[in-house]
Order: structure tokens, then sequence, then C-alpha cells
């Protein structure tokens, strides 16, 4: 027994010899890569913000705040120059001094690579280093969205050596309070403190303010099946242990204790807006009339504390919360759906659902979905096939006509996956266009706000696709971590372990 | 002998050949697409075309295939799409758990199953062979993610054991490593010893009543040697045939095991280039795998040899 305690606590005893300790962290899985700006996704975005860093990152009320920049970006009064000021005497992991000239060349690659980047990449005129401690960005137009898209860390614009950026990249050399030192895919991602870090000033403030690597190490540890992330996190082996199943919310006591995030992200049911049945707008709102949320988010989370029924595209606590629209959603009205589907002319044609098991809750949810498809006599077939193939089928307007997917609710609207026309559902109506293009090129916040306000208005009115409701992301988290914040992106700086 | 070994390679050869065009060909018509899986759920399309193009994908199937032959005849099995190393270089770091957890499952499965099918086999019938042909069928039915989660709920989170999952951090001594194979062992021995057991017991069966057996026993032979040294030797070639086989299997068939354990071997390699549509990882893993097992029943066939001299070729 002692044998096994010594083994199994490997990294609890490290930390007990050693000053800061190391955490050890179960995530659901193997990043793609580890290039922030190559590839979206939420693992990716979680573990590279500790050795990468952006200019911009965002407060606890999801503001944009300065990193790497030294104050929030100066915009000119006509939108199109941007300019920001850098923090002096940054160094980088290989002991570097950050400069503007790596500020512009991170940029430039995130503008040529990364899908946030491309957002904005056909308004960029130029980057360019105006002195060694600014960089100013000109815009053929005002863009809204570009601070936030600065800041977030999915898809991220991270600052990069200007020496080390290549395709694909092969060093990771970052700024962040820690640094990448071993990777074994499918075994462990091993980072440790980085000792020339430097924070912010002051008090930590969500991802902004003061970072410091209290750890000595963070290893992430992909643990692809949940219930043995659940039981590592129970045995002690975890000290978080992310995306548990929400039913073994009352399994985790012991070494470890359940940590309910709320309001973590949204399922939405896509419909094809370009080819097939649902291209007409009054077959979307017969779909969007059958759906019960309640029964939905029921089937796919089993208790009700895991989950809200809330048809605002934000939750509370976002400045971009509305409740526009919102009178369409959750009518569960079978007659309704029957009489828009007989005015839509609709003459039994397959509605495909495409979905995956890659996430239980899509698959869940498809059979509800697919059922209420059923009462109102419209000829509904489930199309479940792995995540892969769902990623590329969806690209393609002939293949399905609903397709299931969920996102984490976003600092900015203008990031919101299925807003440009090219996400794969193709809405695109010339007032949505309208209002998309005002929401992109605004810069006051509380116009913004009210752009934004009108989208969801619109989102409910054309329904090119259905929020179903909010869920709640359980996490499992040993007692003896201390100072650490809940988050969509969890992040282990700030953060240590009680000896 | 020596025609025979030139055959047997020969013959290697063409199997490989015969595996490494059907992989091909199955991965490049599975629908998904790595580069699709690689960039993330909001890539537009132009990104995804831009990486197949950077990964030669979009070059006819015919040349992808010349271009891989080409480096199998070169010893390089190319680069993976997601892991940034070599083909070689991953099955490399994932040859280690794979060749200690199949090596302790075989042992495992060996210990249990030989002792109890001889003596199912002596004791035909009785309440002993009753028992243990139950124990086989359930050893058998039993799946492999329940009994590791049973295990796992025992020796590790109750008893603490063994480490849950994983197969240790950067700083883990092998004999660390090997601590972290012991429940997905035995979880796979378990499993695996129900058919060396049936097969044991079968192969006995068939010797014990044979003619050297009766005359060995009227010379007043002990019964331990007359069993151990004159029928199990002479039942061990369809044995050890089952004991190769469920090596080679378990060296790409572990995959449940490996996942619930979350052991970075690999099976676990092969499900997740699948899941991700890493194709030089799958044709790489899958090639060297079929290398295995090919040269795994050669090794058996030589075996033959030295255990029985009847055996010519």
């Amino acid at each position: 027994m002692a044998f096994g305690g010594l083994v199994t606590s490997g990294a609890a005893a490290m930390a007990q010899d050693e000053p800061g300790g190391i955490i050890t962290v179960a995530t659901i899985g193997e990043p793609n890569t580890l290039d922030p700006m190559a590839a979206t996704g939420d693992l990716l975005g979680m573990v590279t913000q500790h050795f990468l860093e952006t200019l911009y990152t965002f407060d606890k009320e999801w503001n944009v705040t300065p990193l790497l920049a030294a104050d929030l970006p100066e915009i000119s009064n006509d939108g199109k120059t941007v300019t920001i000021p850098l923090r002096q005497g940054i160094k980088f992991h290989n002991g570097k001094t950050m400069t503007a000239d790596d500020v512009v060349a991170s940029l430039e690659r995130w503008l040529k690579i990364a899908s946030r980047g491309q957002l904005v990449a056909d308004k960029v005129e130029k980057v360019e280093a105006t002195d060694a401690n600014t960089v100013t960005i000109s815009l053929s137009a005002p863009f809204g969205p570009l601070p936030a898209l600065l800041a977030f860390n999915n898809s991220a614009a991270v600052i990069l050596p200007k020496e080390t950026l290549a395709e694909p990249l092969t060093e990771f050399i970052g700024t962040g309070p820690f640094m990448l030192k071993e990777r074994r895919p499918d075994q462990y991602i091993q980072l440790v403190r980085f000792e020339d870090y430097q924070p912010l000033e002051g008090e930590a403030d969500g991802f902004g303010g003061r970072r410091e690597a209290l750890l000595d190490e963070v290893r992430f540890v992909p643990v692809p099946d949940a219930n043995t992330r659940v039981e590592g996190a129970v045995a002690g082996q975890y000290d978080y242990a992310e995306l548990l199943p929400v039913e073994s919310y009352d399994r985790l006591t012991g070494q470890t204790e359940p940590m309910l995030t709320e309001s973590f992200g949204w399922p939405m049911f896509i419909m094809n807006t370009k080819q097939g049945v649902m291209t007409d707008q009054t077959m979307r709102k017969a779909v969007q009339a059958l759906q019960n949320s309640d029964d939905l988010m029921l089937a796919a989370f089993g208790e009700e504390r895991f989950f809200k029924v809330d048809g605002a595209l934000y939750p509370e606590g976002y400045v971009w919360r509305n409740e526009t629209g919102v009178e369409a959603y959750n009518q569960g009205d079978v007659e309704k759906a029957k009489s828009l589907a007989e005015q839509a002319g609709y003459d039994g044609e397959p509605i495909r659902i495409l979905t995956s098991r890659q996430y239980e809750f899509h698959y869940k949810m498809a059979q509800v979905l697919d059922a209420y498809l059923k009462s109102a006599g419209l000829n509904s077939q489930l199309d479940v096939v792995d995540w892969a193939t769902l990623v590329q089928r969806r690209a393609d307007p002939a293949l399905w006509d609903i397709f299931i997917t969920h996102s984490p609710f976003l600092p900015d609207p203008a990031l919101i996956a299925p807003l440009p026309a090219s996400y794969p559902g193709w809405w695109s109506t010339p007032e949505k266009e309208e209002l998309l293009t005002a929401l992109n090129t605004e810069t006051d916040l509380a116009k913004r706000q009210e752009i934004w306000s009108d989208i969801q208005g619109l989102i409910y009115e054309q329904a090119p696709f259905y929020k179903v409701g909010d869920f709640a992301a359980l996490a499992a988290k040993s007692p003896k971590v201390e100072g650490f914040e809940a988050s969509p992106w969890p992040y282990f700086w700030n953060v240590s372990i009680a000896k | 002998m020596a025609t025979y070994v030139l055959k047997r390679f020969t013959g290697m050869i063409v199997v490989l050949f015969v595996v490494a065009t059907i992989v091909f060909v199955i991965v490049r018509i599975a629908p998904g697409d790595p580069a699709a899986v690689m960039l993330g759920p909001d890539a537009t399309a132009a990104d995804i075309a831009a990486l197949r193009d950077r990964l030669g994908l979009n070059q006819p199937l015919l040349v992808q295939f010349g271009v891989y032959l080409g480096q199998i005849l070169t010893g390089n099995l190319g680069d993976s799409i997601f892991l940034n190393m070599p083909v070689l270089t991953a099955l490399g770091q994932r040859a280690e758990p794979t060749f200690f957890l199949t090596l302790f499952s075989i042992l495992i499965a060996t210990v249990i199953a030989l002792p109890i099918g001889i003596l199912s086999a002596y004791y035909r019938g009785s309440l002993f062979d009753q028992a243990s042909t139950t124990l086989a069928m359930f050893a058998a039915s039993v799946p492999s993610f329940w009994l590791a989660l049973i295990l796992i709920q025992v020796f590790a989170v109750r008893l603490g054991w063994f480490p849950v999952a994983g197969y240790g951090g950067p700083d883990t001594t092998l004999l660390e490593r090997l601590h972290h194979l012991i429940l997905p062992a035995v979880t796979l021995g378990v499993v695996s010893s129900a058919l060396i057991l049936r097969f044991t017991r079968a192969s006995m069966l068939d010797v014990l009543d044979d003619d050297y057996i009766r005359t060995a026993r009227s010379k007043g032979m002990a019964e331990p040697t007359v069993i151990l040294k004159h029928a199990f030797k002479n039942a061990l070639i369809p044995i050890l045939t089952v004991i190769g086989i469920t090596a080679a299997l378990l060296i790409s068939g572990a995959i449940v095991t490996e996942t619930v354990f979350g052991l970075p071997g690999i099976g676990n390699l092969v499900v997740s280039a699948v899941m991700r549509r890493d194709y030089p990882v799958i044709q790489g893993a899958l090639l060297v795998v079929a290398a295995l097992y090919v040269l795994i029943n050669f090794a058996i066939d030589m075996l033959y040899l030295v255990i029985d001299p009847r055996v010519r070729f």
C-alpha cells in the first residue's frame, strides 16, 4: 500500500518537496496542435494561454484589458487607425526581449492563417511598428470587434519571437508565466514556471491583471474517458479534472470537490439556409415553434441544476444580454408547427439531422429533435456520424438540413460562429448582412449593444439557428488547490497548492 | 529450411504490401478530413483548402500512394499531421507501454490459464472442471471496460494501491511506469486467459487419451511427469499458437483498455489517429502492427520446430 501511495501520488509527493508544487490537470484529450493561431478549440486555448500570450485579454466582466500591450488601443476618430502601445522589457522564454517587430510579424501571421484573424484581414491595410514600442494597425474600414479578437485565446493573436514563426510552428516560445518544457502526446504536456515573467501591477482581474506563476509546474494529462477523469479526481491523482459527466456530481467527494460553472455554453441547432427544405424561412419557423427547451435540456443534461432554459443569447452578467425576440423561444407548439409547415407547402421531403456522439448531449438532443419533428408530421432522419465526418459533411450544403453544435459564451457577439455567411448554415440575408456590418464597424459599446439586440431579434425572426439553452460544466478540484477562479478556459496562474 | 524461411519472408513482404495498399485506400475512402479536424470547429473552407494543399492531400491519389510507397521503401513512414513528429518517433514513444502491457497481460493470462486448463482436462467432468469452464466463460464475456472500472474502483480509488490512469509524468522511473500498467495488464490478462484456458483444456484432452500416455503410465511413471513432460509438451503447439495470436492481437487490440486507463500505447495512438484522420499515423501504425503480427506468427512456426521434432518444413 505504501508503494502504491508513493507512485500514485507522485505529483503530490513532489509538491511537498518543492516550494511551489506541481498541479496535474486531467483534460478531455490531446490538443490537435499547440499552435493557437492555426486552429480553434477550447482545449487548445486553455492549454496554450499559459505560455503564449496576446496583446489583450479579458477581465472579470469580459471587458478587454491589456496584457502585453501597455494600454487599451487608441482608435482614431474615423476608426481606421488602431494604435497599440507595448509594454517594455517583456522577455520571451528564450531570453529575447519582445520588440514591436515581433508583434508586427506575429499579427501578420495571425491575419494570414487564423480563422479569427481572417475575419478582419480583408480590412487591414497595414500592420507596422511606428516606433520601438508602438504598433499601428491601419484599416480600410472601422472594425469594432478588433480588440476582442486580439484578446481572445481561441484562434489567438499570440505574440511569438519573429524568428520562430514558421509553417507549421515547431517552437512554442511565448511570454507567459509558464513555459513549455515537454510534450509527450497522449501522455502529458509539461509546463514549468518562467522565472523572468513580468506580471502586470495590481490585482488579478479575470484573465487580466496580475498573473503570477506560484506553482513550479502545470501538467496537462489527457484522459479521454470521462469516468476515468472522475475516478482519478476522487482518488486524488488529478488536482483538477475538466468536463465531467454531470451525473457524477454526487460522486465527487473525498479528495476532490465538485465545481459547477454555470452558463458555460449553449447548444444550437443550425439550419441549412443554402440548400434543401430549410431554405424556406417558414419551415425554419415551424422547426423553431416545435422546440421545447425544457425537454431538450432535461434529456441532454439530466437535472435542472445543470442547465437553464433561457432564450437570450447571452446569460446574466454579460453586457450583451437582451431579451429581444425571445418570445419565439421555447414554444413547444406542435399545432403551430404543423400549420407553418403546411403554409410552407411542405410535401414530406426528408429533414436530415446531422449529429455525432462526440458530445453525448448533442446526440440526446438530436433524438428529442427527431421526435419533435415527427410529432408534427415532418419526415426527419437522423444522420449520426463521428465528429471528423460531421465537420466534413456540414461543409457540403447538399448533405444535411440541421446540424447540432455548441459554443461557449464568447466575449464579443461578432465572434459567434454562425453569424458570418461563410459558416455552414450560410445565413445571409440583406437585413443580417447590414446589421452584422454595422456591428463590426461600430466602435461605440452602447451603439454596438443596440445593434446586437437587433441581430438577436433577427435570429428569432429568420430562425437560421435555434439556441437550445445554457448548460453548466462540471469539473472536479482538489480542496488543496487555492486561488482558482472558475472560467470557461481554466487557468492556473495565481493558483497554489496548500501544503 | 532455408527455402522455407525465404518463402515465408517473401510471403511477408507480399502481405505487408497488400496491407499498405488496403489501409491507404480505406483511409482515403473514409469520410472526414484531417485538415478540417485540425483547424477546429470554426475554420473556414478556405483555411481547410489551404491546409489540405500544404499537407499534399490535394494531389492525385496515385501520386500520394507513390510518395507513400517510396517513403516505406526508405524506412520512413512519413510525418504525423497532428503530433509534429515523424510517425516512427510517435510509434517509438508508444512502444514501451504497449510492449510491457502485452508482456504482462500474456504472463498473467498464461499463469491463470495453463494450470487451470491442465487440471481441468485431467479432472474432466469434475466439479473443478465445471467451475473452471464457468470461470472461462465469465472471463471471455466480461466487457473489458467494465472490469477495468471495477479494478480502478477497488484497487486505485478505495485501496489506493495503484494509479487510476496514465503512464506517469516526466520524472517517473521505469518501475513507476510499470506500476501504472498493473491494473490494465490484469484487465487484459483476465479477459485473454479465457481463450488460452479453453485451448489448453481441449488440447490436453486430445493427448491424454493417446497411446503414449497409457504407455508412460503402464511403465509406472509418476503422474505429474506423465502430465507435464509427456502430455503437456505434446499439447503445447496449439496452446502456443493461441498465446502468440493473443499477444499479436493485444499489440493493436488493447484499445478499450488503453482508453479507459489513459495509456499512451499503440492502440490508443491508432484510435486517436483514426478520430483525427491522421493518415500517416494510421498507415504507419497499421503497417507496423501487421509486420509484428506476421513476425509473431513466423516466430511461432519456428518454435514448433523446437518443441516438436516431428514438424518439418
